[in-house]
């Protein structure tokens, strides 16, 4: 479903140093993989490049059989359709209430506004935030936050989810939440990459990639 | 089709919202473009009033022959069968305007009679108007003035005026005026432009946030770009419709002057607004102009937003 193909990325602000070096690895259908390495080791990169948002300076990235690489620019929104994503700082937006934020992903596919709000309120009532669609982010903690986010990646039913450490900065309970909810979606079938330092969440990973200085340094197989 | 509307509703709607968030901003933007348009939008008015008044005007040119005052009245007009041989070839109308007619069409046309009637005798002349028809190109105009010289050498015959020639001056000055309007126009369409242009660019950063999330769910360019473009036209919509009616405010006390002046000239001439459909076309070029600055920032600076 991923493959990642000798890839290299250098950022054309960095003096030599390569974000990715020669990566290559493989992620299948419906499986879930930890992303793990240190803070500058490549993770975030990596993830960009399968959501098109970096573009590898040499090798390929093949995202539901499509190189990342050479997709034009008008075909990029129709990928991310399909991609569920989630930043370690959520990016909610503060001037609406949740179940607008949750919305958004359907309205921009130019799905009927009752449509939406139905499927954005049962995304919300998945991660046990439904009471509060009418609240506002600001009104929230990190962790509910974190739901939040997750509802919004998950209501497009995507068939990737790209969680780029979704459990910085939440206290451990927070943070069992978050990738309960995302063991969740993994469990009816959404392939999960979840980049991630905290080490007591790989201990129960079944895979795990390991990252250092933009090189695979474990897992890709 | 239905997720296209559905699309442009909420473009729409969004660019409502952003109104509704901000509306003193809003107000004072459409203020500004709004005086911008209403220079242009008064001269458009003017001419549309002064254009009918021109065009009723005959450019055929008309000549007038005064005769001398002691002319006696079988000679005046025994000369009409020589204007006829000397018009020849041309079609005129000739009339024989006797000094008692000229004087009770000026009492009549005046309203100086009061002053007419301590003048005594009749200060008039007998005269002659004679009125061409087809004399529309330069060349043709040439004859007129070949015509008149040679009627100036008939006996009796004072003064030959040719009359077509301040039409045509006006004419000319409502040509320079139109070729001035449509320039005022032009410099003030790009200040329109350049407004909006802004106003969007201040918009597009607020939204900076917005906008990245957007793109990451899967917006498209068109999806992004549109609330923009809707807030843009709806700014030159609303600024059109304030310049349009402040020029129709206008025209209250200026009619009120007009009145007086042309009741001199026994004119009701008064301005009037434009007709809705001349108003429509002057709302959709504002409203046009709103969407073109709107454009140009969007290209300008979404481009910059990764």
């Amino acid at each position: 479903m991923i493959e990642f193909q000798s890839v290299s990325k250098k950022y054309s602000d960095s003096a030599d140093t390569l974000a990715l070096a020669d990566v290559s690895l493989n992620i299948a259908k419906g499986e879930l993989v930890y992303l793990a390495g240190p803070s500058g080791a490549g993770k975030s990169t990596l993830m960009k490049m399968v959501a098109a948002i970096e573009r590898p300076t040499s090798g390929r990235v093949i995202v539901n059989g499509q190189d990342v690489g050479r997709i034009r620019k008008a075909g990029i929104p129709f990928l991310r359709r399909n991609l569920g994503l989630i930043f370690q700082n959520q990016r909610l937006l503060n001037d609406r209430h949740l179940l607008a934020n949750v919305m958004l992903p359907l309205i921009v596919t130019g799905a009927p506004k009752a449509q939406a709000e139905q499927r954005a309120r049962a995304a919300l009532d998945k991660v046990g935030l439904l009471d509060r669609a009418l609240a506002l982010p600001m009104a929230l903690s990190g962790g509910e936050q974190q739901r939040v986010a997750i509802a919004r990646a998950i209501v497009n039913r995507p068939q990737i989810i790209l969680a780029d450490e979704p459990t910085a900065n939440l206290d451990r309970a927070a943070a069992d939440k978050v990738i309960d909810a995302l063991h969740a979606f993994h469990s009816v079938g959404v392939t999960c990459v979840i980049s991630t330092h905290d080490e007591q969440i790989l201990d129960s990973a079944a895979r795990v990639i390991r990252l250092e200085h933009g090189q695979v340094a474990g897992g890709a197989a | 089709m239905n997720t296209w509307f559905r699309q442009h509703r909420f473009a729409l709607g969004a660019a409502l919202s952003h109104v509704r968030k901000a509306p003193g901003s809003f107000l004072f933007n459409v203020l500004v473009v709004a005086v911008a348009l209403t220079l242009p939008f008064a001269g458009v008015t003017l001419l549309d009033n002064v254009r009918p008044l021109s065009e009723e005007l005959s450019v055929d040119p008309e000549i007038s022959l005064f005769l001398k005052a002691d002319t006696p009245r079988d000679q005046a007009q025994a000369l009409a069968p020589q204007l006829q041989r000397i018009l020849h070839g041309s079609h005129a109308k000739v009339s024989f305007v006797p000094r008692e007619q000229a004087l009770a069409n000026l009492k009549e046309k005046s309203g100086l009679t009061d002053v007419i009637a301590t003048l005594g005798d009749n200060p008039l002349p007998d005269s002659y108007v004679m009125k061409l028809e087809g004399f529309a190109s330069g060349a043709e105009a040439a004859r007129v003035d070949d015509i008149a010289e040679q009627m100036r050498a008939l006996p009796g015959v004072d003064t030959v005026q040719v009359d077509s020639a301040w039409v045509k001056r006006l004419a000319a000055l409502l040509g320079v005026l139109r070729l001035a309007l449509l320039l005022l126009a032009i410099t003030l369409g790009v200040v329109v432009i350049a407004v909006v242009f802004n106003t969007i660019r201040l918009q597009v950063l607020t939204q900076r946030e917005e906008i990245a999330v957007s793109k990451l769910l899967g917006a498209t360019d068109n999806f992004i770009h549109r609330p923009f473009y809707y807030t843009g036209a709806l700014l030159g919509l609303c600024a059109g419709a304030v310049a349009l009616g402040a020029v129709a405010l206008a025209l209250r006390p200026l009619n009120t002057a007009i009145a007086e002046f042309a009741r001199l000239y026994a004119s009701e001439f008064q301005l009037a607004t434009l007709p809705p459909l001349g108003m429509a076309a002057l709302l959709a070029i504002s409203a046009g102009l709103g969407l073109a600055g709107a454009m140009l920032s969007v290209q300008r600076h979404l481009a910059r937003l990764k």
